[in-house]
């Protein structure tokens, strides 16, 4: 990391565009390799090889490059993490990480969303399984389906792009070298504070309901207006947010 | 696997089942899945099933971190009182599995009505308890 040169990848992106040259588009790839196995080693724990996630992670980045247009003023490194990034989850994705779930079961995961907050009301507590099977007219293995499937849905909508606001990636290239970047140091509600600080207010809400006074999901969800399943793909979700920010991958 | 006994005083049914994955994030799925099909079968309420859910995946991850076992093995057994989950691999000496003062430990404990960590010869176990808020159901014949 320490060869690592802003103005070099300057002036060789500069002489790639005017003459085309092949080598420099492989040098540039070359210096920007541990870019790519920065970012690969985040995916590390879930069950690829590593040197798979770095092959899949070089694509994005040679895509990146040949993007990469310098008039724009971004450094090349803030420009190239979302495509990597992008391209391994992409791999993910494709290889059935993320669920895509059936529009039976999407449509099953609204209508269930409304019967529970109607059984909510009526039972004066969250419903079991069996009653909302019985009040859905389907059977409870189908109620556990679409639960199930309401978090993968809500879990492929966050990797979904964001629209509008493309590179806009907090990583940073001198945050990138640091040894002592320790997910354990971070784990202290001190260190916390920025990235909750970037959820939404909404969101903090809920999270400071839940965990910190201990509120039902029912009763967050009657305080902030939302179904109780609503909720619970909000802490789901901002959970996964916290766990990513820890790691330094966070968008929310 | 299923293990059925009788418990000492003979008037409570256990039952045990066991999982075990290798230690990797994408199998905390299979985890949290077993879960919530145990516990939502056996009459716990959606929000209860959730809070399980959102719990094996939280000690899931705090284990992963600081485990080089290569496995990860949870026991779900429930009772009439409730369910115990026991979510356990092998550790490394030295590291603590979890802080009483992380931010882990503060949702573990929202999550779960009980929460303690057992570590002996270099294995560490989370155990989850949740109170049962209504009775079982009788078995169907």
């Amino acid at each position: 990391m320490t060869t690592y040169s802003r103005e070099d990848t300057k002036r060789l992106f500069a002489e790639l565009r005017e003459t085309g040259d092949q080598s420099i588009r492989a040098e540039l790839a070359k210096l920007h390799l541990p870019l790519v196995e920065y970012l690969a080693k985040r995916f590390k724990d879930r069950g690829e090889p590593l040197d798979d996630l770095v092959q899949v992670g070089s694509v994005g980045l040679l895509k990146a490059i040949d993007r990469f247009d310098l008039g724009r003023g971004v450094e090349f490194s803030t420009y190239a993490t979302p495509t990597i990034v992008g391209e391994l989850k992409r791999y993910f994705r494709d290889k059935g990480w993320a669920v895509r779930v059936p529009r039976r079961l999407q449509e099953l995961s609204l209508r269930l969303n409304k019967l529970v907050a109607q059984l909510t009301q009526d039972l004066g507590r969250s419903p079991t399984v069996p009653e909302i099977a019985k009040a859905a007219g389907v059977s409870e293995e189908e109620v556990l389906e679409a639960l199930e499937s309401g978090q993968a849905y809500s879990t492929t909508s966050l990797d979904a792009p964001t629209g509008g606001e493309e590179e806009d990636a907090p990583m940073r290239m001198d945050r990138i070298g640091e040894d002592d970047f320790r997910l354990d140091n971070l784990e202290y509600f001190a260190s916390l504070a920025p990235l909750i600080e970037r959820l939404p207010e909404r969101e903090r809400k809920i999270l400071y309901l839940r965990f910190f006074k201990g509120m039902t999901q029912s009763k967050i969800a009657e305080d902030v207006g939302i179904s109780q399943m609503h909720v619970s793909r909000l802490l789901t979700r901002i959970l996964e947010f916290l766990r990513d920010g820890m790691e330094g991958d966070a968008e929310y | 696997m299923t293990r059925r006994e009788d418990d000492e005083r003979g008037d409570v049914t256990r039952e045990t089942v066991t999982v075990r994955v290798p230690p990797t994030a994408s199998n905390l799925v299979v985890l949290r899945t077993a879960v919530s099909g145990i516990a939502a079968r056996d009459n716990f309420t959606l929000e209860q099933v959730d809070d399980l859910r959102m719990a094996v995946e939280e000690a899931g991850i705090q284990l992963l971190r600081r485990s080089d076992s290569d496995h990860l093995t949870m026991e779900v057994t429930a009772t009439d009182s409730g369910v115990e989950i026991r979510l356990a691999a092998d550790i490394r000496a030295e590291d603590p599995v979890l802080d009483e003062t992380s931010f882990s430990w503060r949702i573990l404990q929202a999550l779960a009505d009980e929460l303690h960590v057992e570590t002996e010869h270099g294995r560490a176990v989370i155990v989850l308890t949740k109170h049962r808020l209504l009775a079982r159901r009788q078995e169907e014949a």
